[in-house]
């Protein structure tokens, strides 16, 4: 109890606004949804694992933070049941269905957000894949361009576009399973056109559906003497219809954080090293991404309970160690004080309009939102 | 079928008041009688028409049960037994039934002295309301008759907060009032035991919320406080006399140690002695692990926060003050905001829910020009902050009641139906219980399946198990006996003991049937034969040849005789008792299929 109590004396002058909440049961996705509604989703039991969208406390439904604010609670808007562990939550944007997956296999169920006479997130249909091996859980990513679809895969030759209401195929990759079957660790929409790849080995692909043949490649990350796993974040705009002028991040299980610019994917743009424990339980939750209000800002997450942020406008190609401009702890110091092993947090993401907010959630159940201080002597 | 009947009383949606009336197995209970806060007219308080047209409430009702202080829980109590009019029994804890007056009081004065309304009770009629009041101990059973019972159960939330069972024979159920199931620092958790009841009435309100936690509330209140500090300004925390200023205090207190702050705090003198009070109610109503906690320490005696001098709120320079009243209606709390509120770098942090009319309310709610008294205006230029400490239950919470207490079903009352589907789901598919969700107003009648408790005589008991083993070992051992109901009791018994206890005879009733058997030797050689077959087949029975020619397979009696006309027929007779039912069909059906031909 004590360190907790001394972590909070010490929040006072972190944090801007500290808000910690337990959910139910742990969740490793915080997905932002229309009208800055937020979803989460249980990942851990069999069956009966809920999708919750939630509505945050007012101080998070604005840019600015207001001075009088009783409410600092998250409700609960709507809710539903998935009869299978929710890896990852995607919103179909103009519609009001959203699409998840997660184990056994690769295939993708569809929702339909309430109506207005019932709280209850409805399961609506199934797209499943062919040629499922059955072996992962499809990534996936959504657009609404010339229709709402689902960008899935959990393999780099499996990667398909799918229209989510009327489940059409749109696109399937071209690549041959001797060009690469890796699994996949991410995926993103560039643009209605473009899509990007990124996969467990941390070789990064660009694809033009247009041309299903087609495979950009970015330069490989480094070999590693041992296993390593790597993920990627982007900037991903409003509407997901941005061009790709941001550079792309990818972050591995051993540190390393390697950032391209995809005019120019034959160099690395950046390249550090981050200062983190050797992970555990492998790099299940490893997570990078982009801040959206605050140029230049990312954090990464999932080898302890912390957070990192960084400010990656000084970077360089050198591969030196770069420190972050700072560190959330507060999922370390849980609720119940010492019970068992620490938390590790499952997934991080920016608040879309105050710069400086980050919602992160633990294996504990726990989930923050916090407003991080600028350390002085540092600018940005 | 027996039924819970239970009714929110109260117009629409409106969520601003509790109460609730439930009638089980004949008796009728109002939980809690709350008004509401937001209306200025008759529309705050219940509608008790609804009850009984023209019957009186006190023949009616069986008792009131009031689960805590605040006033939307017994904000309408001297109304609806004053002036409505009733005078039965009263039931809440000690802690409530001493607070509850002085928030009556305190509400009333404002209502009435302040807005000037006369449909209001008076200090007379919160007086005589309390004699009504019966308190009542944690965990106590209560028989508010020889057939009703109740008991109070821990609830956290505010000092003396419980949740009720009302028990009539084996049905019963759960009110939980306000609660919460996280502890924290001078109030622990909810606890219920394994009641199993019929029916856990809760608050669906809370059920959506996932709450920020008291750690992080805190923590806003310090960092508020401080930086008024910081530059220079003065902190105003009005606060009710018997709430969560202790709290309060020992927070500041730590962090003020902690930092190293050099800035007074003041607690105002009129709140020591009635926190002395405060402090003495308390203690008896906590738990052993809590009070070890405030017995290290004397509440007030701390090292940063000294008694309060009307002077002081001159001084320059930073200070914090605690004073009462809570909302800024009178008082000290009100002077001194008058003073301080001109200036920016002041701030006042109201720890409460403020009833309309009150300075409290009109800040809270925006406004910055105030009309004083004398028609002096005032201008707000302080800040205005709200803190929550009022710890509630959430969804969380509601679940781990329900695993807690086990109920059969569950009720949620003042939420929208077609907003808690998720919740009710949630609920159905955990605890495979129904859930029930009544519009205010809305009657909902809960099936209970009673368990009724019969005692069986032992001779009884040993007759039946003695008998041998049926026929047919999957089929389930049907018994007879008589059931008497006598005295509010059941007893099974033999036939013979309810005879003799009725003063009746017993009448026996025989069957007789005819089994035609194809043989033409002679009677007691088909008897003989019969009796083999029978020997061979019923192996566990009691098979015997009288020496008169019958046949008794256990008390069941079967003789031979020729056929009238036909010498090759014979004619079984076969009788039994109506005891022996179902061995005797089950031999006739037996010697109907014939005997085997190779018998001897």
């Amino acid at each position: 109890m004590e360190a907790a109590d001394e972590w909070l004396l010490q929040s006072l002058r972190l944090y801007r606004d500290l808000h910690t909440f337990e959910l139910q049961a742990p969740t490793r996705l915080i997905e932002w949804a229309p009208g800055n509604r937020v979803c989460v989703a249980g990942y851990g039991q069999s069956h009966g694992n809920e999708i919750l969208q939630l509505i945050p406390p007012p101080t998070l439904l604005t840019k600015e933070t207001q001075g009088l604010c009783p409410e600092r609670d998250f409700k609960v808007e709507c809710g539903g049941f998935s009869e299978r562990p929710v890896y990852s939550l995607k919103c179909v944007p103009d519609t009001s269905l959203l699409v998840t997956s997660g184990p056994p296999d690769n295939s993708l169920q569809v929702w339909q957000m309430s109506a207005e006479d019932s709280d209850v997130i409805k399961s609506v249909s199934t797209i499943a894949t062919e040629n499922d091996t059955g072996k992962s859980w499809a990534k996936i990513a959504t657009i609404s361009a010339r229709a709402p679809w689902v960008l899935h895969g959990s393999r780099l030759d499996r990667v398909q576009i799918t229209e989510v209401e009327s489940r059409k195929n749109v696109y399937t990759t071209g690549i041959q399973a001797s060009r690469g079957s890796e699994e996949l660790s991410g995926l993103a929409f560039l643009d209605c056109n473009t899509l990007l790849l990124c996969c467990a080995t941390g070789r990064l692909c660009l694809a033009d559906i247009r041309q299903p043949q087609r495979l950009t490649e970015a330069t490989a990350v480094p070999s590693a003497p041992c296993s390593e796993q790597w993920c990627m974040g982007s900037r991903h705009g409003a509407q997901g219809l941005e061009t790709s002028s941001q550079p792309v991040a990818r972050l591995s299980s051993r540190g390393l954080l390697i950032l391209t610019d995809l005019r120019k994917t034959s160099e690395f743009l950046a390249s550090v090293k981050t200062r983190v424990p050797s992970p555990g339980s492998g790099a299940e939750f490893l997570c990078v991404s982009w801040a959206p209000a605050l140029e230049g800002y990312l954090a990464i997450s999932g080898f302890d309970g912390t957070v990192h942020v960084y400010d990656t406008q000084s970077w360089d190609s050198s591969g030196r160690e770069a420190e972050p401009v700072f560190i959330h702890k507060g999922h370390a110091f849980g609720g119940a004080g010492g019970s068992g092993d620490s938390p590790l947090v499952t997934v991080h993401t920016w608040h879309l309009q105050k710069p400086r907010t980050l919602l992160s959630a633990a294996s504990d159940g726990s989930l923050h939102v916090w407003d991080w201080v600028q350390p002085c002597g540092k600018c940005g | 079928m027996p039924e819970i009947k239970v009714t929110p009383l109260g117009a629409g949606q409106d969520v601003g008041r509790s109460c609730i009336l439930v009638s089980i197995a004949g008796k009728n209970v109002m939980l809690d009688c709350g008004m509401h806060m937001g209306y200025n007219d008759d529309r705050r308080f219940p509608d008790f028409s609804y009850i009984t047209q023209n019957g009186r409430l006190t023949d009616f009702l069986d008792c009131v049960i009031i689960s805590h202080f605040h006033l939307d829980h017994c904000g309408a109590l001297p109304y609806f037994s004053e002036m409505v009019g009733y005078d039965g029994p009263i039931y809440m804890t000690h802690p409530t039934k001493a607070i509850c007056p002085i928030l009556l009081e305190d509400y009333r004065k404002i209502t009435v002295d302040k807005k000037g309304e006369t449909n209001f009770f008076t200090s007379q009629m919160i007086k005589d309301c309390m004699k009504k009041v019966v308190a009542v101990h944690l965990h106590q059973t209560v028989q508010v008759d020889e057939e009703l019972e109740i008991k109070a159960y821990y609830a956290g939330h505010v000092l003396g907060a419980a949740m009720f069972q009302i028990k009539v024979g084996c049905e019963s159920v759960v009110y939980t009032g306000d609660y919460n199931m996280t502890p924290d620092r001078h109030l622990g958790a909810a606890w219920i035991d394994k009641c199993r009841p019929d029916l856990l009435i809760s608050e669906s309100t809370y059920a959506t919320t996932i709450r920020d936690s008291k750690r992080c509330r805190e923590r806003d209140f310090l960092k508020k406080v401080h930086e008024t500090v910081e530059r220079g300004g003065k902190v105003l925390i009005p606060v009710f006399a018997l709430g969560r200023a202790q709290e309060l205090c020992i927070l500041l207190e730590t962090f003020w140690e902690r930092m190293n702050l050099k800035a007074p705090i003041y607690f105002s003198t009129g709140l020591t002695e009635k926190a002395n009070h405060y402090y003495k109610l308390f203690i008896t109503w906590t738990n052993q692990k809590i009070r070890k906690t405030f017995v290290q320490r004397n509440m007030f005696e701390f090292k940063h926060i000294k008694a309060f001098d009307r002077a002081f709120a001159d001084n320059p320079g930073p200070m914090v003050v605690f004073a009462t009243p809570g909302m800024l209606h009178a008082g000290q709390s009100l002077q001194i905001f008058r003073k301080w509120a001109g200036n920016e770098k002041n701030m006042v942090i109201m720890p409460g829910y403020c009833v309309q009319g009150t300075v409290g309310h009109k800040i809270l709610s925006g406004q910055r020009k105030l009309e004083m008294e004398g028609r002096q205006m005032l201008e707000v230029k302080m800040q205005v902050e709200y803190m929550s400490f009022s710890a509630h239950a959430d969804a969380k919470g509601i679940m781990q009641l329900i695993r807690q207490a086990e109920p059969r079903n569950v009720l949620l009352v003042h939420g929208e139906a077609k907003k808690m589907e998720f919740l009710k789901q949630k609920i159905e598919q955990e605890f495979h219980v129904s859930c029930f969700m009544p519009a205010n107003g809305e009657t909902t009648t809960i099936l209970t399946n009673p368990c009724i408790p019969v005692d069986i005589s032992l001779g009884l008991l040993k007759r039946e198990t003695a008998i041998g083993p049926l026929p047919d070992a999957k089929k389930p051992k049907l018994m007879h006996g008589t059931l008497l109901m006598k005295d509010n009791s059941f007893r099974l018994v033999s036939p013979e003991q309810a005879l003799k206890e009725l003063g009746l005879a017993e009448h026996q009733l025989r069957f007789t049937c005819r089994v035609h058997i194809q043989d033409p030797r002679k009677e007691h050689e088909t008897v003989l034969r019969v009796y083999n077959h029978l020997k061979g087949i019923l192996k566990d029975y009691s098979v015997q040849h009288l020496p008169d020619g019958s046949i008794t397979v256990e008390s069941i009696l079967i003789q031979a005789t020729a056929h009238s006309e036909d010498q090759g027929t014979k004619v079984l007779l076969v009788s039994w008792t109506y005891q022996d039912e179902e061995l005797g069909s089950y031999l006739t059906s037996l010697l109907k299929k014939g005997l085997p031909q190779s018998t001897p």
